[in-house]
C-alpha cells in the first residue's frame, strides 16, 4: 500500500519533469541487455546478468536408473574378470563374451563421461558433437571386432593369457 | 569635505566594475570556464544499455583464474584423475586392438600377436607387463574404493586417506604378482 502510494506519487513527480525523462526511467529494461556474440561458456562474459538464477536441466527419472546401471556394471566386472581367468575360455565362451561386451560398455561409458566433461557441446558445439558420434561409431566397431575375435579366434581372455605367458 | 565626497561618488562606479561581483561579469567567467573545461575533458552521452558492453569489454581483459595447478598435489584428487587416466588407457588398448582386428584380422590374429610378443627381449616383456598390470590393478582396486563411496562407506577424510593408501599398497603388490606370474 505504502509502496504503491510512493510509486504513484514519484511517477507523477517524474511526469512533471517532462514526458521523455519519465519514459527513460519508468520503462523497465529487460535483465538481458547484451550482445550474445561475445558469449563463450565458461568465459568471462555472462548471458544476462550476474543476478540471474542458474538454469537446471529438466529432471528425468531415467538418469537414476542409468546411474545404478553404471555401478552395477562396474561392480559385476570384478567377479566377471576373476571368473573368466579362473575358468578355461574354450569351455565357457559365453562368459568370455559377456566379459568382452561388459568391458566395451564400461569403456564406452568412461569415454562418454570424458567427452561430456572436456568437450561438452555447450562449449564445443562442433567438436563436442563430432567426438560424441566418433565414440558411438567406434564402440559399434569395437563390439563387432570383439564378436569377430571371440567367434573366429581364441577370445580375449585366452589372448591375454597367452600373451602373458609368451 | 565636499571634494572627497565628490571623489567617492565619482569613484564608486569604477569600483563597482572592478571589485563588486556583477551578474554579467560572473556569467562571462562561467562561460569561459565551461568552454575551457569542455576542451580538456571529453564526455560522451551513452544510452544505459551501453554499460553492459563496456563491462563485457572489461571482462575480456581480466586475467583467467588459475586452474588446478595452484592446488597442492594430494592423494584425494590425484587418485581420482589417475582412476580416469588408467581406465582410459586400458580402454584405448581394448578399442585399438578390437578395431585393428576388425579391419585386418589376418595381421592382428592371436597367432601373430603372441608371436610378436614372444620375439621381444625379456626386459621389454617385463616392462610391458608392468605397464599393463599397474593401471589394471590400480583401476580395479580404486574402482572398488569408488563403489564403496557410492554405498556411503569411508566418506570421512580419514576414510578417504586410509582407503587411498590401501589402494596404493594393493596396486604395488598386485603389479609385482602379475608381472612375475
Amino acid at each position: 500500500m505504502a509502496s504503491s502510494l510512493l510509486a504513484s506519487s514519484s511517477k507523477r513527480a517524474l511526469a512533471r519533469r517532462g514526458p521523455a525523462f519519465a519514459k527513460t526511467l519508468l520503462v523497465s529494461r529487460p535483465a538481458t541487455t547484451q550482445s550474445d556474440a561475445l558469449y563463450v561458456p565458461g568465459g568471462p562474459v555472462y548471458k544476462g546478468t550476474v543476478n540471474d538464477p542458474t538454469t537446471f536441466p529438466t529432471p528425468s527419472r531415467a538418469h537414476t536408473h542409468h546411474w545404478s546401471f553404471e555401478r552395477l556394471l562396474s561392480a559385476s566386472l570384478i567377479p566377471l574378470t576373476g571368473a573368466a581367468f579362473a575358468t578355461s575360455p574354450s569351455v565357457h565362451p559365453v562368459l568370455d563374451g559377456i566379459l568382452g561386451v561388459s568391458l566395451v560398455v564400461h569403456s564406452h561409458i568412461g569415454f562418454d563421461s570424458m567427452v561430456v566433461d572436456y568437450l561438452h557441446p555447450r562449449k564445443f558445439p562442433v567438436l563436442g558433437r563430432v567426438a560424441t558420434w566418433t565414440l558411438r561409431t567406434a564402440t559399434v566397431g569395437v563390439l563387432l571386432g570383439v564378436y569377430q575375435f571371440n567367434t573366429n579366434d581364441i577370445g580375449l581372455t585366452e589372448l591375454i593369457g597367452k600373451v602373458w605367458a609368451a | 569635505m565636499m571634494s572627497t565626497r565628490a571623489l567617492h561618488s565619482l569613484g564608486s562606479p569604477m569600483r563597482k566594475t572592478l571589485y563588486s561581483p556583477s551578474l554579467a561579469r560572473n556569467q562571462s567567467l562561467i562561460r569561459i570556464r565551461t568552454t575551457l573545461a569542455k576542451r580538456t575533458v571529453q564526455t560522451e552521452s551513452l544510452p544505459a544499455s551501453a554499460s553492459v558492453d563496456i563491462l563485457n569489454k572489461q571482462r575480456l581483459l581480466r586475467p583467467s583464474s588459475p586452474h588446478f595447478t595452484i592446488y597442492q598435489p594430494q592423494l584425494t584428487w590425484l587418485a581420482s584423475i589417475a582412476n580416469r587416466a588408467t581406465g582410459g588407457a586400458l580402454s584405448a588398448l581394448l578399442y585399438g586392438f578390437s578395431l585393428a582386428y576388425l579391419v585386418a584380422p589376418g595381421t592382428f590374429d592371436s597367432v601373430h600377436v603372441v608371436e610378436f610378443v614372444a620375439g621381444l627381449p625379456d626386459a621389454a616383456k617385463y616392462a610391458g607387463k608392468a605397464l599393463l598390470a599397474a593401471p589394471f590393478a590400480f583401476h580395479g582396486l580404486n574402482g572398488i574404493r569408488h563403489l564403496s563411496w557410492d554405498m556411503g562407506k569411508f566418506m570421512s577424510l580419514k576414510g578417504v586417506y586410509q582407503t587411498g593408501y590401501a589402494v596404493l599398497a594393493g596396486t604395488a603388490v598386485s603389479t609385482a604378482v602379475l608381472v612375475f606370474l
